[in-house]
């Protein structure tokens, strides 16, 4: 089992989800988050002073995947989630060593 | 035949019409400082500061109050003054005496109380109006008076929160409001020294903003700054709340001006349309500012709201005296001053010394000053504040044509101010400028003063940068927006769903002094019925 992790911009989230969903991935974690990597932030300003924000707000999907379908899952989460300018963002997969589910005790590749 | 005595519901003196706008118009200046300025000053500051401010404002505004019923109503509008040069109401010193003896005879009323039934059921009364009587009593005016008294602390609160101890809040108020406010109100309007040389004041200019934010500033300067860090992460936390503060502020502000005629009549509704007027024009010209001066060059919301209070503050001092193009001149005029200092002047000594968190010596204090000279040169002599006509026993007006009211001739001159650009001569810009410096001087050095003494009496009138660092949480134990789910109240805890627990009493709750009686549930268990997987 593994944890593909993805942080994409916000405006994206509605594709990405409508490609989890043709796949049959069964449901994922979504977390508010800021972000940078080559994407600069933005200025505000309030009565006159000048604010900087480094940081771009994103969301964090985290969706558990069995083994066999990480690279499906990958590559849908990757293409619905580009639009080809800078601060796409990134994905990436930890090993995961149980999954338990809380309302039955199922473990495992059940409890996806 | 006499005829039989009926019961009536007021005597002849008062006129319910200019009674109900007085008390109308009052209600709309309290409302500008609770909820209006309130909420604009809680909502610009960080999220950690707002429940900070609004204790501040709504204790302030108590505070004020009390101390008005008690003793500075009557140092500010009494009708017999400290040294005598107004006794009952009548002005004893009209010419003859050194402007020394003039001064110091006629600063302040003597100190009193107003709480008594007849002292509340009276005929208004105050030197500033022995030639037309009020035609409401003395708890209406006391009551108009006293949202002034309150809103001034609460402007130049914004100077000094972020560090004010809450305790030196409280002494400072009544304080200042008895020897600042109380003194400058009766040397400008209560019939005192100024009053009397002729230096002008339509609604509080002088009195009310520049007083807030010359003593701002001091308090800011003896205080010292926030922490480093609430200056440089100063956001505002919730600018929709702002706007409804500051729309509060500005349509409360038709009280402000348009309740300072006293009378119900012409030159009130002049008052209204010339300070949205000035108002309006401020809000443009500010946002024009942004966005064709600015280093951004965009049109800000919040420039908007800080030419809005320009506007309304330079207006302040002039509303029933100008016409429409005075107040468009005014609030334009005020405007530009105020944002050239607002980005320039801020850079420099001493303004770039002292942190004057929202910058209310600009916005209050510069506006006002300008407000207040501008009088001496937009003054209409045509804008008529009182006129000439025939009062009848009771001194309700009879009879009197629009002709009569505002014609001059006999012992009648009806009252407007003539300005520079109306032909008039320097000699009301000369007066309006006399008292500026009153007003600056007196402000900043009583500031001063008091704000030595507290931090001496209460050692420090600055919090500790610990508490500082947390803000609301470690001053009020309160914050602006909890999260539910974080918090639970003490004792309810370890009351486990109530399948096992016994009843009311919270017998599970560790410590008896925290424990919160646990009501009687029905029993919820574990849902029966197979599991859909």
């Amino acid at each position: 089992m593994k944890l593909v992790v993805a942080v994409v911009k916000p405006f994206k989230l509605d594709d990405v989800k409508e490609a989890l969903k043709t796949l049959g991935v069964h449901g994922l974690t979504l977390t508010e988050a800021q972000g940078f990597g080559r994407q600069r932030g933005h200025t505000e300003v309030y009565r006159g002073a000048e604010y900087e924000v480094e940081f771009v707000p994103k969301v964090r999907l985290e969706i558990l995947v069995d083994d066999a379908q990480v690279e499906d899952v990958t590559n849908a989460v990757v293409d619905s989630a580009s639009t080809g300018k800078i601060g796409d963002g990134k994905v990436w997969i930890l090993p995961v060593e149980d999954v338990v589910r809380v309302r039955t005790g199922e473990r495992g590749s059940d409890a996806l | 035949m006499l005829a039989a005595i009926t019961q009536v519901p007021y005597p002849s003196w008062l006129n319910p019409a200019d009674n109900t706008w007085q008390l109308v118009a009052a209600t709309f200046v309290g409302l500008m400082s609770l909820p209006g300025l309130a909420v604009l000053y809680a909502s610009i500051v960080q999220k950690k500061w707002a429940v900070n401010v609004l204790t501040m404002m709504f204790a302030g505004f108590s505070l004020v109050l009390v101390a008005w019923v008690l003793w500075s109503y009557k140092v500010g509008f009494g009708s017999t003054s400290i040294g005598g040069g107004v006794h009952n109401g009548v002005q004893t010193q009209l010419s003859g005496v050194g402007w020394v003896k003039h001064f110091f005879e006629n600063f302040a009323g003597k100190p009193g109380s107003i709480t008594s039934a007849g002292n509340e059921s009276s005929q208004g009364v105050s030197a500033a109006n022995t030639v037309i009587p009020f035609h409401f009593p003395t708890t209406t005016l006391a009551y108009f008076q006293f949202v002034f008294a309150a809103i001034t602390p609460l402007l130049f609160l914004g100077s000094v929160l972020g560090r004010i101890k809450f305790s030196a809040w409280c002494l400072l108020v009544p304080l200042w409001s008895t020897f600042v406010y109380g003194i400058d109100a009766f040397l400008l309007w209560g019939g005192g020294y100024f009053a009397q040389e002729g230096s002008l004041d339509f609604s509080g200019g002088y009195v009310i903003h520049m007083s807030a934010g010359v003593s701002g500033f001091v308090a800011a300067w003896v205080l010292g700054p926030r922490l480093l860090r609430d200056r440089q992460h100063a956001l505002p936390n919730n600018l929709v709340m702002a706007a409804v503060g500051a729309g509060i502020l500005w349509l409360g502000w038709n009280g402000f001006n348009g309740g300072d005629p006293y009378y119900a009549g012409i030159d009130a509704a002049a008052a209204v349309v010339n300070t949205n007027l000035a108002t309006a024009v401020g809000v443009i010209v500010w946002i024009g500012m942004d966005a064709w001066l600015s280093k951004e060059k965009k049109p800000t919301f919040l420039g908007g709201v800080n030419g809005m209070i320009c506007g309304l503050v330079a207006i302040t001092p002039c509303a029933g005296w100008v016409s429409g193009e005075g107040a468009i001149a005014v609030g334009g005029i005020a405007t530009v001053i105020v944002w050239f200092a607002w980005n320039y002047l801020s850079k420099v000594r001493p303004f770039s010394k002292v942190d004057d968190a929202l910058g209310v010596v600009y916005t209050h204090g510069i506006a006002g000053l300008f407000g207040g000279l501008l009088l001496g040169v937009f003054g209409n002599p045509n804008m008529i504040e009182y006129g000439c006509g025939h009062l009848d026993s009771s001194g309700q007006v009879v009879n009197t044509t629009i002709n009569t009211y505002s014609s001059a001739g006999g012992s009648c001159v009806p009252f407007s101010v003539n300005g520079l650009a109306y032909g008039g001569s320097a000699h009301q810009l000369w007066e309006q400028a006399r008292a500026a410096v009153w007003v600056i001087l007196w402000s900043a050095v009583v500031t001063f003063i008091l704000m030595k003494l507290i931090g001496l009496v209460l050692r420090g009138a600055r919090y500790k940068d610990e508490i500082l660092e947390v803000g609301d949480l470690a001053i009020h134990g309160e914050e602006a927006f909890p999260e539910e789910t974080l918090a639970a109240r003490v004792g309810t805890l370890s009351s486990a769903r109530s399948g096992g627990s016994s009843g009311s009493g919270g017998a599970g709750a560790g410590g008896s002094g925290g424990s919160v009686a646990t009501l009687e549930r029905p029993d919820d268990g574990p849902p029966s019925g197979p599991e859909t997987s």
